[in-house]
């Protein structure tokens, strides 16, 4: 057996995690350590930081909606921009209750999906 | 006499726990079963898909991960891909840390708290942290953190086993996890009109810039333009 097959195929899906999946990721984690190095918690730019954070989580949840990955573009966008609504409206509903919003949410996502299948 | 949050601090710790098992910690749980199974289908070992969560903690990422792998993408485009994804996390981070700073804290320890985030800590953390103790914060944050993140595992692993089994609408339930709890989460956490004015812009640029630009750089130019917007009109009223 030569030495790829011994001591490297093993380690192989591990070490293609790292450089490909865990440092590209990382890295921004990393560099938030150095660049917040003597901020503190009350100082103006983080209010501008946070702003953009917000606003970019923001954009991630319309992204992962509106371009779907996988079983989730079995909905059509109305099922899921329409679940989510659910879900919203639901939270309002039972006093800003996250739990009973994503538990609608969800049923609906799920009971729109057998009725995508269905047609 | 040992100063009172020595004593506190297994006792912060498991409130932290206790608080992530209430929901959140089930929440990002299960939207990591996908994770598993995507992982399962490319062939790599249950060890790899475990790690995968407990190293990236990132969820989309993850999820772009496996799913270059499964499509023959070539690994330094998934690299770009993985990267531009978790964008997110530098000023997610940036404005976490300075709540769990404190005086003769090392550079690794700054580190180690920087992995843990992701937004369902992010989210939490914001909202529950500025109510503690500055010294108490720590012991509350890798209490939830830590619960959060080997819930995590643990289903990433399930959903390694359980691959096959799950029908389909099930599938793009899990999927669909993250998008609803990002979503409830942020309106609930959201308390003014900076708040609020990002949240919106958000939702508006992304697909704005998403036409403009493509998929690669949307994000990070709905978080700046955005951003900078909501923190101007946050300005004005304060």
């Amino acid at each position: 057996m030569s030495v790829w097959e011994v001591a490297i195929e093993p380690l192989w899906p591990y070490l293609v995690l790292i450089m490909v999946g865990f440092l590209p990721s990382e890295i921004w984690r990393a560099l938030a350590v150095v660049l917040s190095r003597g901020m503190r918690d009350d100082s103006e730019i983080l209010v501008w930081v946070r702003a953009v954070a917000t606003t970019l989580l923001a954009g991630v949840v319309v992204k992962l909606l509106a371009g779907p990955t996988g079983a989730l573009a079995l909905v059509p966008i109305w099922g899921r921009f329409g679940a989510l609504a659910l879900g919203l409206g639901t939270f309002y509903l039972a006093r800003r209750s996250v739990m009973a919003g994503v538990i609608v949410g969800e049923i609906s996502l799920i009971g729109f999906a057998y009725w995508a299948i269905s047609q | 006499m040992k100063p009172a949050d020595e004593f506190d601090r297994p006792r912060l710790f498991l409130r932290g726990v206790r608080d992530a098992l209430a929901l959140p910690a089930w929440v990002v749980g299960f939207a990591l079963v996908g994770v598993g199974s995507l992982a399962h289908d490319v062939g790599h070992p249950v060890g790899a898909a475990i790690l995968s969560t407990l190293l990236i903690w990132a969820g989309p990422a993850q999820v772009i991960f496996y799913g270059g792998l499964a499509s023959g993408t070539a690994l330094p485009l998934i690299a770009v891909a993985v990267c531009l994804s978790s964008i997110r996390f530098l000023p997610m981070t940036m404005s976490m840390l300075p709540l769990l700073r404190r005086p003769g804290q090392g550079i690794g320890m700054q580190f180690l708290i920087a992995h843990y985030v992701a937004v369902t800590v992010w989210v939490e953390g914001l909202r529950r942290l500025p109510d503690l103790d500055p010294d108490q914060r720590l012991a509350y944050y890798f209490g939830f953190a830590n619960a959060c993140i080997i819930t995590s595992a643990v289903m990433t692993a399930l959903g390694y086993y359980l691959s096959t089994a799950l029908a389909l609408p099930f599938v793009a339930g899990l999927l669909f996890l993250t998008p609803v709890f990002f979503t409830l989460s942020l309106i609930a956490g959201a308390r003014n009109r900076l708040d609020w004015s990002a949240l919106a812009l958000g939702a508006v640029l992304a697909p704005a810039f998403g036409f403009l630009v493509g998929k690669d750089f949307d994000l990070l130019l709905t978080g700046l333009v955005g951003g900078t917007i909501a923190y101007f009109i946050g300005r004005k009223r304060r």
